[in-house]
């Protein structure tokens, strides 16, 4: 195929100019990194709203000292916030008759590992035994912890599918016991697959009583929140202010100061995630548009540069028989090979960035499918767009002027 | 096998125009070893790019192997380019960074011949111009001769039917241009149409037919008796 034949011919250039083909790549990494870290770091935070949100119900609301941002002034006051203890879970308990049901949660990845077999990044969640009330999630076989697994600080475990698929295909997994991290824990139950989400897995994690987690964690570096159940809908309001007078007072806010805390309902987090979707796409939209032309223009630039002080190679070309669309074709290859490779560690770039900007407000994020295609298809896009000029240019020369041109 | 009819070339120069050729009418057979002379400025090399369809004429027409070229698009003469003719320079115009090897396959790669032929097709060539063991060495790290072998395997390399050289001994000592004249010579006894630009009288007498050329125009059309030749044939 001449089209591989030109494939490496445009290889070999990119070799022979590293400097040039650097500084390109340059161009693009930066306007991809700022379009991965914004889709990511977005993605991150409505991912996790979106994940509770769908398992909890009416009149359930989530209290933790830090679960959303929008603005950037609130980012730095956030993260200076004091995580949620057990002493609040303790107040809110006794103090807050509206309070249903309290249950406190902590959280933790760690590698799971059942015999020679292991699963990385498997989230922990250490809760009480009533969160299997509040939140919906349906036992496939066997049961949750109960209130004296709890109590006893029983190391038993309750496994998402893909744990169980995982380790346990084709066997009985109740009774065996798996490793999390450094300890052994006994499976005592499998919920039902929940599917995935963005082409991610929902079905990688396992909870264990909140008494085991903190005996093999210590108290969870990013906090507690805790999932609060009021009776009914309409005692919702009340059931927050109760508990919002609890912890104002136990974290000492200033009566004309507002809550160092956040509290979510089902409702308001599916008002925030709106809001955050269409943030989302504005910022999305800007901050690719931008990228594409900064990055276009140094495609183009060096280019053209390229085209010009190879022009006697391009003469050389056609005079012995290469047609337009040979030129053409060697030239976009260089173009696009840049642009791609400089998306791709943009990519990797933008997620690394974006995962420890999500990481100081203490989430979780995963590269998304969505991302990484946004990313793809920037640097595929202003490879084409931005090379094809350039490209042409080379194309069209006139084999004579070419072979003279000093 | 070339035929010409009133072919002219004007360049635009601002509102001035030039003249570098002036209604060239020739015809040239298979098989022929033609040389073209002429004082500098004369339209050798205007001519010669337009035999080797790098170029196209401004008014007139061209008839390669009975095909008319003379009004053929960019892709179509590049087809031509490389199936039918083989041009040597006088500067090389080789890639620099490319090996001998490399640079001899670069009209195979445009034609779609891969790997293993296309290798071996390249090997043969630079064998053909006695440069076997010099296949891997840049155009640097070779001789100016050698260097113009070359770009000769290079023209060779596709069979062409039509072998131009335009003052393919330019940039050589009179020594180097021996060799290379008896390559080319060598070419033209195995049946090659050859067509030669040169300055030298002694370069031209190769040929068997010497073509002048005057302020563009052919003022003089002669055949070299045997018994002038230079070179063995
Ligand atoms: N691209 C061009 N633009 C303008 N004029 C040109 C161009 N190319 C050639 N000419 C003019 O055309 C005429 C013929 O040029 P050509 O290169 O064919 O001469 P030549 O016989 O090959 O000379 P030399 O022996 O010096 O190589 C000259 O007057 C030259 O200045
Ligand atoms: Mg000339």
């Amino acid at each position: 195929m001449v089209v591989f034949s030109l494939f490496r011919i445009a290889v070999s250039a990119l070799r022979a100019h590293r400097l040039r083909s650097g500084l390109t790549l340059l161009g693009v990494i930066i306007g991809v990194t700022s379009v991965m870290t914004i889709i990511s770091a977005l993605e991150g935070m409505a991912g996790a709203i979106e994940e509770d949100l769908a398992r909890l119900g009416p009149s359930t609301f989530v209290v933790r000292h830090i679960i959303f941002i929008t603005s950037d002034e609130m980012f730095w006051e956030k993260i200076k916030r004091k995580p949620i203890d057990y002493k609040a879970v303790e107040l809110i308990e006794n103090g807050c008759e509206l309070c249903e049901k309290v249950c406190p949660r902590a959280y933790q990845s760690v590698t799971a590992k059942y015999r020679d077999q292991s699963l990385r990044d498997v989230f922990v969640t250490g809760a009480t035994a009533n969160y299997v009330d509040i939140v919906d999630f349906e036992v496939e076989q066997g049961r949750f912890h109960s209130f004296e697994d709890d109590l006893y600080r029983r190391p038993v475990v309750f496994i998402g599918d893909l744990v169980r698929e995982t380790f346990f295909e084709g066997v009985d997994p109740i009774g065996r016991e798996i490793k999390l991290g450094t300890n052994k824990y006994t499976v005592i139950g499998v919920a039902k697959k929940r599917g995935s989400m963005f082409g991610e897995s929902q079905d990688d994690f396992v909870i264990i009583p909140l008494s085991a987690f903190s005996r093999q964690f210590g108290f969870p570096r990013r906090g507690l929140s805790i999932v609060v159940k009021a009776p009914t809908v309409e005692d919702l309001d009340e059931a927050m202010d109760q508990v919002r007078i609890i912890l104002r007072a136990q974290r000492h806010v200033p009566y004309d100061k507002p809550d160092d805390f956040d509290m979510v309902t089902a409702e308001s987090m599916l008002d925030l995630l709106n809001s955050l979707t269409k943030i989302f796409r504005l910022g999305l939209v800007g901050i690719s548009s931008i990228s594409v032309v900064v990055g276009g223009i140094v495609v183009m630039n060096i280019m053209m540069v390229s085209v010009t002080e190879r022009t006697r190679e391009i003469g050389i070309r056609k005079s012995v028989g290469a047609k337009r669309r040979h030129v053409l074709i060697q030239f976009m290859f260089e173009a696009l090979m840049l642009t791609l490779s400089g998306g791709l560690l943009g990519i990797i770039l933008g997620f690394l960035i974006a995962k420890s900007l999500v990481g100081m407000l203490d989430m979780q994020i995963t590269p998304s499918a969505l991302a990484i295609i946004a990313g793809l298809t920037i640097s595929t896009g202003t490879g084409l767009v931005f090379g094809i000029y350039p490209a042409l240019k080379a194309a069209r020369m006139d084999p004579i002027k070419a072979l003279s041109y000093e | 096998m070339i035929e010409t009819r009133d072919l002219w070339k004007t360049y635009e120069m601002g509102a001035e125009k030039v003249h570098a050729l002036r209604g060239v009418s020739i015809s040239i057979d298979k098989g022929e070893y033609v040389a073209i002379m002429g004082p500098s400025g004369s339209g050798k090399s205007t001519l010669m790019n337009l035999i080797g369809c790098l170029d196209t004429p401004t008014q007139g027409e061209y008839y390669l192997n009975s095909r008319k070229v003379s009004q053929m698009n960019d892709d179509e003469l590049a087809a031509i380019r490389n199936r039918e003719i083989g041009f040597v320079f006088q500067t090389f115009n080789l890639l620099p960074r490319a090996t001998a090897l490399h640079n001899v396959e670069l009209p195979l790669i445009y034609n779609g011949t891969t790997g293993q032929d296309r290798r071996a097709k390249a090997m043969q060539a630079l064998e053909k111009v006695d440069l076997g063991d010099r296949v891997t060495h840049k155009p640097s790290e070779l001789s100016g001769g050698q260097r113009q072998r070359v770009a000769m395997a290079r023209a060779l390399v596709n069979d062409p039917s039509l072998l131009l050289a335009d003052e393919p001994t330019g940039n050589l000592d009179s020594k180097t241009s021996i060799e290379i004249m008896k390559l080319i010579d060598e070419l033209h006894r195995q049946g090659n149409t050859i067509i030669i630009v040169t300055h030298e009288r002694d370069i031209a007498r190769h040929a068997h037919r010497i073509l002048s050329i005057l302020d563009g125009q052919i003022a003089e059309d002669l055949t070299v008796p045997e018994s002038q030749r230079n070179g063995v044939h």
